[in-house]
C-alpha cells in the first residue's frame, strides 16, 4: 500500500500540472532567467569589444577650416565625416539615428577669430542618453590636446614657457583589472539564478495550503484517516518538486548558454563541467526544498489565496537579499557563506564556476544547512496543522 | 455504536458545548436537532477527534478518538457543512483519492466507486471535473465519498440540503440500506419532515447541552405536542430562531 504522504503527493501535483497558472510560471522563470542573463552578458560582451573593434565615427560641420584638429583626430582613429551646414533639429536628428557618437561644429567665424588670438568656438553636440561615454571623451580629449598645443605654441611665441599653463601634473593609474570589474556582475547573476526555486513551486504551495482552506475542502481532508505531518508531506513535496525541475532546467539552460559565450572577452570565467553542474544541481535540492516548506508554513495560515500571495511576496524578498546586497557589499568568501541558504549556493556556484577545487565540506555545508532549515520548516508547518486553533479555524 | 458522556468543550470563554450525552445505536438513524449554533458542528468535529474535549468521555465502538484518531476515523464517514471538492479533478479521481487515503486500492477501490457511483445515480458525473457543479452535484460526490470506504459510523451535517427529490429519495433509500446492514448514523438536519419518515432516534441540543433524546413519538409524547416541530421548539425553549 502506498504511504498516505505519497497518496496526497500524487493527488496535489496531478492538480498542479492541470493548473495553467502553475505551469506558465514554471515555464517563464525556468527560460526568463538564463536567457535574461545570456542578452546582459552578451551585450557586455558586445560593448566591451565593440572600440578595440572599430573606430569612433564622428560629423564635422565646417571642418575645412582647422585641418590640424582633424589630422589629430585622424590619429586617434577618429573617422570625421564632413557634413554640410545644418541646423540645430537636423543635427538632432542625426544623433539619434545613432550613427555618430557626436557632432563637431566650427563656428562660421572660426578662421578669423583663430587668426586674431580671439577664442573660436567649436560645438560639441552629443545626446547623453546614447551609451557613447567612452568615445565622446576620446574626442573631447583629442580636443583638450589640441587647445593645449596651440597654447603652448603662442605662449612660447610670446617668450612664455608652456609649463606655466600646468602648475599641477596629474598622472593617472587605473588598477581595476577586467576581473574585478566584472566581479559585481557575475555575482548578481549568479545569485539570480536561485530566485526561481522561491518562485515554482510557490502557487502550488499557496493553492494546496490556503486555497485549499478557502474553497473549505480542508476540514474535510483532516477529517480523514491521515496525520497532519502526512498531509503537509505530501503538499510540500509536491511544491518541492516543482522548484527542483524548474531550479534543474534553468541551471542546465544557463550553464549551456554562460559555456557557449565568449566570457573570457570581459574578464570572467565559466570552467565548469557538467559533472560539476550535476553537483550544484543536487546541492540545490534541498533550498528548494526549504523554499517550498518556508512557503507551505506560511501560506497555510492565510485565510485566503490572496493574503497567502501577498505574505508570500515578502517572502520572495529573502532570496533577493543576497542575491543583490552581498556582491554589493564586496565581502571576501567565508566559511559563514556556507550555511545561509541561497547565499550558500550561489557562493559555491561562483567559487566553482573559477574552476577551483574547494573540497568537499562546503559543498556538504551548503546541502545540509538548507535540508536542516527545510525541515525546521516543515516541522512548524506540521505542529500548526495538528493545533486545534487551525481545525477552529478551516 | 457511539457513546458520548458529558463532553464539554470551552473556546476562551464561550461554552461551545456545556455537557451533551447520548447513545447512538448500531442499525438506527439518529437525528441530531439543534439550534444553529447549538454546538452540532464543535460535537461532530470532536467526535472525529479534530477537537480536543475539556471534560467527559467519547467511545465509538469502544474506541476513544482522542486516543486513536486514525482507528476511529477510519471507520467514520464524515459530511460535514463543507463539500471539499476539487475542482480540477473528476468524480472518479476525486474519490480514489479519499479511497486511498482510507486505505483502499486496486480493482476493489474502483469496483466500490462504480457501486456507490450507482448508489446515489451519479453516473453522467463520474468522469467529468467537479468545475461548475450543480449543488446537488457537489452533494452527491461528498455523499458518494462518504460512503465509499463502507464506513460502520456515518457523521452527516444536513445531507439533503440542496438535493431534488429524486435524490433526497435516493439518499433516503441509501440511509435505509445503510440502517438495515447495522450502520450507526447520525445525521444533523434541520428538515423535521425527514426526522419523522427516516429516524428511530433523535437528540435535541441547545446551547451545548443535550436537552432530550428519543424516539420522534416519545419526544411528542414527553411534550405533549403532535408535531414534532412544535415539540421541538418547546425543547429548545426558544421561539428566537436567527435572532438568537
Amino acid at each position: 500500500m502506498k504511504p498516505t504522504f505519497l497518496i496526497v503527493f500524487l493527488k496535489e501535483l496531478r492538480e498542479a500540472l492541470r493548473d495553467r497558472r502553475t505551469l506558465g510560471l514554471l515555464a517563464l522563470f525556468t527560460l526568463m532567467y538564463p536567457i535574461m542573463i545570456g542578452y546582459v552578458v552578451n551585450q557586455t560582451i558586445k560593448r566591451a569589444t565593440k572600440p578595440e573593434r572599430d573606430g569612433v565615427e564622428i560629423a564635422v560641420i565646417g571642418g575645412a577650416q582647422a585641418p590640424t584638429l582633424m589630422a589629430q583626430l585622424k590619429q586617434r582613429n577618429i573617422t570625421a565625416r564632413e557634413l554640410g551646414p545644418l541646423d540645430e533639429p537636423a543635427i538632432t536628428e542625426a544623433l539619434q539615428a545613432r550613427k555618430y557618437a557626436v557632432v563637431l561644429r566650427l563656428s562660421d567665424k572660426f578662421t578669423e577669430n583663430y587668426a586674431a588670438m580671439r577664442p573660436a568656438r567649436v560645438e560639441l553636440w552629443y545626446d547623453s542618453a546614447d551609451e557613447n561615454g567612452p568615445r565622446r571623451r576620446e574626442v573631447e580629449s583629442v580636443l583638450e590636446a589640441y587647445n593645449a598645443n596651440v597654447a603652448g605654441a603662442r605662449l612660447l611665441a610670446h617668450g612664455v614657457s608652456p609649463a606655466t599653463l600646468a602648475p599641477v601634473q596629474v598622472q593617472r593609474f587605473d588598477t581595476a583589472t577586467n576581473a574585478s570589474r566584472s566581479a559585481g556582475l557575475i555575482g548578481g547573476i549568479l545569485g539570480i539564478l536561485f530566485v526561481p526555486a522561491f518562485i515554482c513551486g510557490m502557487s502550488t504551495a499557496v493553492d494546496s495550503t490556503a486555497g485549499e482552506r478557502e474553497r473549505r475542502s480542508m476540514e474535510v481532508l483532516m477529517a480523514q484517516p491521515a496525520k497532519a505531518w502526512e498531509l503537509v508531506v505530501g503538499k510540500w513535496l509536491t511544491s518541492g518538486s516543482l522548484a527542483i525541475v524548474g531550479v534543474t532546467l534553468e541551471l542546465v539552460l544557463a550553464h549551456a548558454i554562460l559555456s557557449w559565450l565568449p566570457l573570457e572577452e570581459i574578464g570572467m570565467s565559466w570552467s565548469m563541467g557538467w559533472g560539476e553542474l550535476i553537483l550544484i544541481c543536487i546541492v540545490s535540492v534541498p533550498l528548494c526544498l526549504f523554499a517550498a516548506g518556508l512557503q507551505v508554513a506560511l501560506a497555510m495560515n492565510a485565510k485566503s489565496f490572496k493574503e497567502a500571495q501577498s505574505v508570500l511576496s515578502f517572502v520572495m524578498i529573502l532570496p533577493m537579499l543576497p542575491a543583490f546586497i552581498v556582491p554589493m557589499m564586496e565581502l571576501k568568501t567565508a566559511d559563514w557563506m556556507y550555511m545561509v541558504p541561497v547565499l550558500s549556493n550561489q557562493t559555491l556556484l561562483r567559487e566553482m564556476s573559477k574552476g577551483d577545487d574547494i573540497g568537499a565540506l562546503p559543498v556538504l555545508m551548503t546541502f545540509a544547512c538548507s535540508a536542516l532549515a527545510a525541515a525546521i520548516a516543515v516541522g512548524f508547518a506540521s505542529w500548526r496543522m495538528k493545533s486545534e486553533r487551525y481545525v477552529l479555524s478551516v | 455504536m457511539i457513546e458520548v458522556h458529558e463532553v464539554r468543550k470551552q473556546f476562551g470563554s464561550v461554552h461551545a458545548l456545556g455537557g451533551v450525552s447520548f447513545t447512538a445505536r448500531d442499525g438506527q438513524i439518529t437525528a441530531l436537532l439543534g439550534p444553529n449554533g447549538a454546538g452540532k458542528t464543535t460535537l461532530l468535529r470532536t467526535l472525529v477527534g479534530l477537537l480536543k474535549r475539556d471534560h467527559g468521555s467519547i467511545a465509538i465502538d469502544g474506541v476513544d478518538p482522542e486516543k486513536d484518531p486514525m482507528a476511529v476515523r477510519r471507520n467514520i464517514g464524515f459530511l460535514t457543512d463543507q463539500f471539499g471538492l476539487y475542482e480540477r479533478l473528476s468524480t472518479r479521481e476525486y474519490l480514489q483519492y479519499f479511497g486511498e487515503l482510507n486505505g483502499m486500492a486496486g480493482p476493489s477501490l474502483k469496483q466500490r466507486i462504480d457501486e456507490v457511483s450507482g448508489l446515489l445515480q451519479m453516473d453522467d458525473i463520474l468522469e467529468r471535473r467537479a468545475k461548475g457543479f450543480s449543488q446537488g452535484q457537489r452533494i452527491k460526490v461528498a455523499l458518494a465519498r462518504t460512503l465509499l470506504h463502507r464506513p460502520h459510523h456515518l457523521l452527516l451535517d444536513e445531507p439533503s440540503r440542496g438535493l431534488d427529490v429524486m435524490s433526497t429519495r435516493a439518499l433516503r433509500t441509501a440511509l435505509s440500506s445503510l440502517r438495515a446492514e447495522g450502520c450507526c448514523v447520525i445525521m444533523a438536519t434541520h428538515v423535521m419532515q425527514e426526522v419523522t419518515h427516516l429516524c428511530d432516534d433523535v437528540i435535541v441540543i441547545a446551547k451545548g447541552h443535550t436537552v432530550a433524546q428519543g424516539s420522534p413519538e416519545e419526544l411528542c409524547r414527553r411534550t405533549g405536542i403532535a408535531n414534532l416541530e412544535d415539540a421541538f421548539v418547546s425543547l429548545v425553549g426558544t421561539e428566537e430562531g436567527i435572532a438568537a
